[in-house]
């Protein structure tokens, strides 16, 4: 891993929806940092931009509609490309995501390709070397 | 950073009482008691019909009441009665409410909530928001012209918006945590502790979502994304047992029939299996069947009541499952 490659981070209350982002995109050249909850995310994300932010909605504590609030209101986070990713697909709810400039409102289970297909599709990246 | 630890609570098992014990401490009279009342019971929107009395017709409203202090869970239009008890009574001018959220199934009845609008009454009033301004303002959104003909400034009690900090909130014996709830928009459950009494209050609760959403795409999932994902629904069911598991009572969303559900997946409500399946699992002494359909009458509640009841039986459950009727009372002390 290196300071070149982008950054992709992951909320998710759930370890093992985190072991799913980790696996999907295993193949692609990125820094991956995930992250169990809003609190533990936001001291990383207030001195931190990262290449894109997957969310979690429902979370104990500030969920993530509400970290996404949060980090909106930081200079540097204003235009960081944010994806939803939950279980939760109610209307309102995209509503409140897009208003917050959420680029993309998923919905759980998707599988590894696809979430590879995700990050190739807003971010820059390279298949890891084989070398 | 991604570890996860489960912390099983290890609390144990109060005895289970009988239902004719049950059935005593549901008395009628709540003076001098430290007691749950069910003021409003329904879901979506009043049902004041004939054919809905034994079970009741207003919306979410339930009233815990210990050591002389007052935690209102939501403002339905069960919220009106209570209202007007209140004023009948002079030892008590101070409340705290909990809103789940703001359809208006759970705030309707605040317009007409006589307390707010006299002086010398102190009303906290706590609810999903990112400020103080901002849970006023949903609030006062439902009394502006001309949806109403008195707005939020008319109410001369002393109105206090608690901004929810993501800490516990106190209020006199009352320690009450909130969790986030499967429903359209932010939406809170609440756990709260009382003297060493745990009631838990979901009134909007789609339990089986993402069950559902793994279902109708397992036939695409290799042997690897299938054994993760499911690892991650059980630990997302974990999650939200822990949250109510071992509760004295169990007040959760029981809106729809196995039927109904088919039809309503993703509406934000619970088929009443799922509902008794689910608390059963989290060891809960008491359930009670909440935020039933306004289309359901009583016949039909009581059946549904009775399926549960089985349902339970041939899980050899010792919960006590109850359908929440508009008028009950719950002895805490006695549980």
């Amino acid at each position: 891993m290196t300071d070149k490659m982008p950054t992709i981070v992951v909320v998710d209350d759930s370890a093992t929806s985190i072991s799913v982002y980790q696996f999907s995109i295993e193949p692609l050249a990125v820094n991956f940092i995930g992250f169990k909850s809003a609190f533990e995310a936001l001291p990383y994300l207030q001195k931190h931009q990262p290449d894109l932010l997957f969310l979690d909605i429902i979370m104990p504590g500030m969920d993530g509609l509400n970290l996404l609030k949060e980090l909106r209101n930081l200079a540097h986070q204003k235009d960081t490309p944010v994806i939803m990713i939950t279980s939760k697909d109610y209307a309102q709810d995209r509503q409140v995501a897009k208003q917050l400039g959420a680029i993309d409102f998923l919905i759980k289970p998707l599988r590894f390709k696809e979430i590879r297909e995700i990050v190739c599709k807003y971010v820059n990246v390279q298949p890891k070397s084989s070398t | 950073m991604v570890d996860i630890v489960y912390r099983y609570s290890q609390k144990s098992c109060f005895n289970i009482r009988s239902p004719k014990k049950s059935n005593l401490a549901l008395i009628m009279s709540a003076d001098q008691l430290n007691y749950i009342r069910f003021w409003g019971v329904r879901g979506s929107y009043p049902a004041p019909f004939g054919s809905h009395m034994r079970v009741g017709g207003n919306t979410s409203c339930v009233e815990l009441r210990v050591d002389d202090h007052i935690l209102i869970c939501d403002g339905g239009s069960g919220i009106i009665p209570l209202g007007n008890a209140l004023m009948a009574q002079q030892d008590i001018k101070e409340v705290t409410i909990l809103l789940t959220h703001y359809h208006w199934d759970h705030i309707s009845g605040l317009p007409f909530f006589v307390p707010a609008f006299v002086p010398g009454w102190k009303i906290n009033i706590y609810g999903p928001g990112e400020s103080q301004q901002e849970i006023e303002r949903r609030i006062s959104g439902q009394m502006i012209d001309p949806y109403f003909p008195v707005e939020v400034e008319t109410w001369m009690a002393d109105i206090h918006y608690l901004k929810d900090d993501y800490s516990q909130l106190s209020y006199g014996p009352f320690e009450i945590e909130k969790f986030n709830v499967h429903h359209p928009g932010s939406t809170f459950g609440y756990r709260i502790q009382v003297h060493d009494k745990t009631i838990v209050y979901a009134s909007d609760n789609e339990l089986k979502f993402i069950e559902k959403a793994i279902a109708d795409r397992s036939d695409e999932m290799s042997d690897k994304e299938l054994q993760l994902i499911n690892a991650m629904q059980a630990e997302e069911l974990a999650t939200a047992l822990e949250t109510i598991r071992d509760a004295h009572v169990f007040i959760h969303d029981a809106q729809y029939t196995p039927e109904d559900y088919a039809k309503k997946r993703g509406w934000g409500h619970s088929c009443f299996r799922d509902t008794a399946n689910f608390a059963a699992d989290a060891n809960v002494k008491q359930l009670f069947l909440f935020h039933v359909d306004p289309n359901y009458d009583d016949t039909k509640i009581e059946g549904l009541h009775r399926a549960a009841i089985k349902l339970l039986l041939e899980r050899h459950s010792t919960m006590d499952c109850h359908i929440a009727r508009e008028g009950l009372i719950l002895n805490l002390d006695k549980l």
